[in-house]
């Protein structure tokens, strides 16, 4: 089957959108007189605010959108990018704020040294939180996260969204962060770098350590006392594998599959079941794992264990039991199995018996 | 086929029972083997005797011309009728095990006067090959747990779907021999390990040769068996005989597998050996520690230790720190795409969308492992536990063998096959024990001596299997598959419990009467529906050739012939030295079949090639015309399922030609063919994607079956309806419009003023090449 994959044209769940209410308009636009002196002056205190930061990212309120933004006057000589958080929807892990903004840092971390000199001012990143600053929020006519905006020198109008990220612009987090950026400011980017897994001294330590132990773990081979030489280890480390695979762990890690869904016309029911053989949910996966597993263990305890008790009736009972969850266990996965493949495996009878 | 094993001299009756026994594992073998054979041939009746898919085309092009030029033109072959204008040659990048069996076969039957046809050689080679496969899993599980688990596996293995999926007759691939070098290599390595023979090491490199010769999948042996090795070491289980079995594999393998042109140096070169050699070291510096230990008395052996074991440590760094620096000089450390891909499962999607592309290197599902080996995955983890009770170096083998296939299975669907005949060892080994304990529980409750019980046994079993034999397929094999546990329960009890010790301790292991036969019918039930299930996807899933398609609907069957009839059409109406550009997919049909030269086919060497195919199908029409008319095509073939509801056609898989074109001319870019990250071709569709040229091929005329343009693999409306070719003409559309061949319109005489026009024109549709990389066929 050497070809090439074949799309379906599933319809991708949308971003939960969250409604804010949104009052009238009543901040009114301050005008501004602005002369060259005072665009640098702004440039000077957004590069110090952004040097007291770790990763660049300016946090603002509305006091600093009104001072940079509104009452700055157009064109102004640096572009923000505004990311719209808001720690109390932290916890709805689908909008993937979180994840969001720690690549935003990212971006403007790897911005920040990619760029020196006069290039490094035309950029700023800042982030707006909601619970202290919801008049921006208003401002900005922001109602629905995640929510990066990016403001270029010559938008007066705050509502205008011309310079709103798509959902398609962060879904490849940073890299696709960055090539917006640059699509829309012509200013390069360059290339991402993210913090190194272990530092430096980290590797250090564990290379040293290494070292250290080498010589020990060596010796106790020798003699053979290690946890290696324990077989219920690597037992246990077997099934595990098993399980691991068989319940599609590595399609959930690759395809990124959340272990559940929302039903889409009830969002109080959730969905753990996906139904159609190319795609599967984390916990449906365990769930037939599990089954997989469950029924070879029992055999085996039944085999191995059992056979070695004294009591007859204990035999009796537990091998009842035993039975009964294998036989429920493969009743449930080719049922489960019939109805997400929709196939219809039937014995073929001759055909006389008809 | 079966080893026999050498009768006791204990009494003539155990004598007589074990050479009876003998004969029965002949007997089930060989019936074994016809299983196999035919549960592959539902192909050949339901359809005709055809090559299938894809590869099949390849190797049967290759072999044709291997029987008709012989050995020396096959190494020598250049192919010009691929990858235009690059050709490829073909006897060094091709694994040659495969084409030279069959053409063997082929010359050793028309030798003894037997005169079939290439063809007809080709398309039964992968079931032949299957009954090798399922005697071969006889041997290896015979070694590793007695002759009982080992017929229990060969009759897994026999009709194990996912083995089937490759081996039907007419799936003329690699994967069919290989699959039985595989385990017969593996067999042939517990073989030595268990008897230390140097002459099995010497098979086994042999086996091995022929492996590597087969399947790029031989990386998967040469990797198992160090870390068999590795692990045997660490767990303090050396013995001479592991010695004997790994070192003259790795010597002898590798100066043969560098004998194979396609694999050549890399058997030295590339990463996937360098475990092999690693471990190779390490073992010799524990058979040194062993040997001094073995000449030397326990204290001067512990002085001696701190020195050797420095010493070794020295020579293992210095090793390990030349072999890194070796990887770290190459970009991608030395590993291919597709091993790393393996490694680190996300690697794929995120860097090669040409491996990421392929449908058989996606990660499986639950239900994968469901229609690929059925019930055997509910016997696995009871298989593991058998084998870690007693843990021997074979079983600790093939446990070490189930838990890496299984965890590559999670990454590659195409690995499956790999797992396959783990799965099928574990499960025989499983149901093995299984019924060991059960009718050993019923016979000793019963009653009786154990001895006339079982004569009584033996006379019972042999009518029922001589009478199974004439029986048709199904009950057949319930009930082959129940003798054959009794047959080899009957072979273990001399072989595995020869001391009246373990006998008695044996006797008193019984479980309760009842559920005893309650198991014992619940297993048999598990095992008549594992052959139900093998028996329908041989039968509806994986025989169909996909050459020719057919649907069953209440007027009938309906037969869609549509690839050879354009293929027909091609040889037939173009002239022999034309060039035909299409997807990739369909290059190797088209040069059997047809013979024409095309641009890109299904040995994905040359990525940047496909990517301009893949660019000219994603451009507009002017723009995918200079691309092909610089690689002096003349007709581009496109496939199309919309009006008979065929879903693997061009359109579904146009999202790929997109990723791969764009992966190498970054004007292309996918977000330009999708709205709001929703692929789609109806009237929401973007303007990018209904003016590209796979659109445009694939819906021209269309409007004209059904007046609105319903597309049936969509289920909608297309979005552009109406519209003329400018540079292409439309020469050909099969019976059901499933291919269509367009004819590149000849150059048009220039006109002033015009091309400026056109010009301005195609930059104003956002067609900005000039800022990106250029494309250098424009």
């Amino acid at each position: 089957m050497r070809s090439t994959t074949t799309t379906t044209m599933a319809v991708k769940s949308k971003l939960v959108s969250l409604l804010f209410l949104i009052a009238t308009l009543s901040s009114a636009f301050a005008a501004s007189f602005s002369d060259s002196d005072s665009d640098s002056d702004l440039v000077n205190e957004l590069v110090s605010l952004r040097s007291a930061t770790e990763s660049g990212v300016i946090h603002l309120d509305d006091h600093g959108i009104s001072k940079f933004l509104t009452s700055a006057s157009t064109p102004r000589p640096y572009s923000l990018l505004v990311f719209f958080d808001a720690t109390q929807l932290h916890s709805k892990t689908e909008l993937r704020l979180q994840e969001l903004r720690r690549e935003f840092g990212v971006v403007s971390a790897s911005y920040l040294a990619n760029n020196n000199g006069s290039e490094g001012t035309k950029l700023f990143f800042c982030e707006i939180e909601f619970s202290k600053s919801q008049s921006s929020f208003q401002l900005f006519g922001v109602n629905a996260l995640p929510h990066i905006r990016l403001v270029s020198p010559f938008i007066s109008n705050l509502r205008d969204e011309s310079g709103q990220m798509d959902q398609s612009d962060y879904s490849r987090l940073a890299e696709s962060m960055a090539e917006f950026v640059e699509q829309r400011t012509k200013l390069k980017v360059g290339p991402i770098q993210r913090p190194p897994f272990l530092s430096k001294s980290q590797i250090g330590v564990i290379v040293s350590l290494i070292v250290i132990a080498t010589p020990f773990v060596i010796k106790r081979i020798l003699r053979g006392e290690t946890l290696l030489h324990d077989h219920r280890l690597w037992l246990a480390g077997a099934i595990f594998v098993y399980f691991f695979s068989v319940a599609g762990t590595m399609h959930n890690i690759i395809r990124k599959m959340p272990m559940f869904l929302q039903d889409r016309n009830d969002p109080n029911k959730l969905v753990f079941f996906y139904q159609g053989s190319g795609m599967q949910l984390g916990a449906e996966g365990f769930a037939v794992g599990f089954l997989y597993t469950v029924v070879g263990l029992l055999l085996a305890f039944v085999t191995n264990v059992l056979v070695r008790v004294k009591n007859l009736n204990a035999q009796r009972l537990v091998m009842l039991l035993a039975l009964f969850i294998s036989f429920w266990a493969v009743k449930k996965v080719v049922y489960l199995d019939n109805w997400k493949t929709g196939y219809g495996i039937h014995p073929y009878w001759p055909s006389s018996w008809r | 086929m079966a080893a026999l094993e050498s009768p006791q001299p204990a009494a003539t009756t155990t004598a007589m029972r074990h050479a009876f026994g003998n004969v029965l594992s002949v007997l089930i073998l060989v019936l074994i083997g016809v299983l196999a054979f035919s549960i592959r041939l539902f192909s050949v009746i339901k359809y005709e005797s055809v090559i299938h898919e894809f590869d099949p085309y390849f190797n049967y092009r290759v072999t044709q011309f291997l029987s008709k030029n012989g050995i020396y033109e096959f190494w020598n072959w250049f192919d010009d009728r691929t990858w235009y204008p690059l050709g490829r040659v073909i006897g060094g990048t091709v694994y040659p095990g495969l084409t030279l069996t069959a053409g063997t076969i082929w010359w050793v039957l028309n030798s003894l006067n037997i005169p079939l046809s290439v063809e007809t050689v080709c398309v039964f080679t992968a079931p032949v090959f299957s009954a090798f496969a399922s005697w071969a899993t006889y041997l290896l599980t015979k070694e590793v747990k007695g002759s009982g688990a080992g017929l229990a596996a060969a009759v897994l293995l026999a009709m194990v779907p996912s083995y089937i999926s490759r081996s039907v007759a007419g799936s003329y691939d690699n994967e069919a021999v290989a699959i039985f070098a595989l385990i017969f290599t593996f067999y042939l390595y517990i073989k030595t390990l268990n008897t230390g023979s140097l002459f099995y090491a010497t098979l086994n490199a042999l086996a091995y040769f022929y492996m590597v010769c087969s399947w790029g999948g031989y990386t998967f042996i040469i990797n198992l068996i160090p870390m068999h090795v590795l692990l045997c070491i660490v767990t303090g289980r050396y013995s001479p005989r592991l010695y004997i079995a790994y070192a003259p594999l790795v010597v002898l393998g590798t100066l043969l597998a560098a004998l194979v042109p396609v694999v050549g140096f890399n058997a030295v070169l590339t990463s996937e050996h360098f475990a092999s050699f690693l471990v190779f070291i390490i073992i010799h510096v524990v058979a040194l520690v062993y040997y001094i230990k073995g000449i030397l008395t326990p204290k001067m052996f512990k002085v001696a230790v701190t020195l050797v074991v420095s010493i070794g440590m020295v020579v293992c760094f210095i090793v390990v720190a030349i072999l890194v620096a070796l990887v770290a000089s190459s970009p991608t450390g030395g590993w291919s795409g597709r091993s790393l891909s393996l490694l680190d499962p996300t690697y794929a999607s995120k860097y090669i969308p040409i491996i990421a592309s392929v449908s058989e290197h996606q990660p499986p599902t639950w239900p994968s492992y469901f229609m690929d080996i059925n019930v055997l995955a509910f016997l696995v983890p009871a298989g593991i536990i058998a084998c870690f009770s007693p843990l021997s170096d074979s079983s600790s083998f093939v446990v070490l063998y189930i838990v890496m296939s299984v965890y590559f299975s999670g990454v590659m669907v195409r690995l499956m096959l790999v797992l396959a005949p783990a799965a099928c060892i574990m499960s025989g080994i499983a149901l093995s024990q299984a019924f060991d304990v059960f009718t050993g529980s019923i016979k000793y409750q019963l009653g009786g001596s154990s001895n006339s019980t079982d004569n009584a046994e033996d006379t019972n079993n042999a009518p029922k299997d001589d009478a199974s034999a004439g029986k048709t397929d199904k009950g057949e094999e319930i009930v082959k598959e129940r003798s054959s546990k009794k047959g080899k329960k009957k072979e273990r009890e001399p072989a595995d419990k020869p001391s009246v010790k373990s006998k008695a301790k044996k006797k008193a292991l019984v479980l309760p009467l009842e559920t005893s036969i309650v198991a014992l019918l619940l297993l048999i039930m598990l095992g008549a529906f594992y052959v139900i299930h093998c028996v329908w996807a041989a039968a509806e899933a994986y025989s169909a050739p996909s050459i020719v398609l057919t649907s069953q609907s209440r007027d009938g069957l309906h037969v869609f012939d549509d690839f050879r009839e354009s293929y027909a059409w091609l040889s037939h109406n173009t002239d022999v030295d034309d060039k035909v550009a299409s997807w990739w997919d369909y290059g190797y049909q088209t040069t059997a079949m047809a013979n024409r030269t095309v641009i890109v086919d299904n040995n994905t060497w040359n990525n940047t090639h496909i990517a301009t195919v893949g660019t000219a199908m994603s451009s507009p029409e002017k723009a995918a015309w200079e691309i092909f008319n610089s690689l002096d095509v003349k007709y581009v073939l496109v496939v199309f399922g919309g009006l008979i509801g065929y879903p693997s056609d061009d359109i579904n898989k146009f999202l790929w030609m997109v990723r791969i074109g764009g992966g190498v001319f970054p004007h292309i870019k996918e977000a330009d063919y999708l709205r709001d990250g929703q692929y789609r071709i109806d009237s929401e569709a973007t303007p990018t994607m209904l003016n590209c040229l796979m659109y445009k091929l694939s819906y021209y005329r269309f409007v004209e079956t059904d007046g609105k343009g319903y597309d049936r693999v969509r289920r909608t409306e297309i979005g552009k309806k109406h519209f003329k070719l400018t540079h292409f003409e439309e020469v050909f559309t099969s019976h059901h419009w499933m291919v269509r061949i367009y004819k590149l319109k000849p150059a048009r005489n220039r006109i002033r003023g015009r091309a400026k026009k056109l010009k301005s024109k195609t930059t104003s549709s956002g067609w900005s090449s000039k800022s990106e990389k250029k494309n250098p066929w424009v």
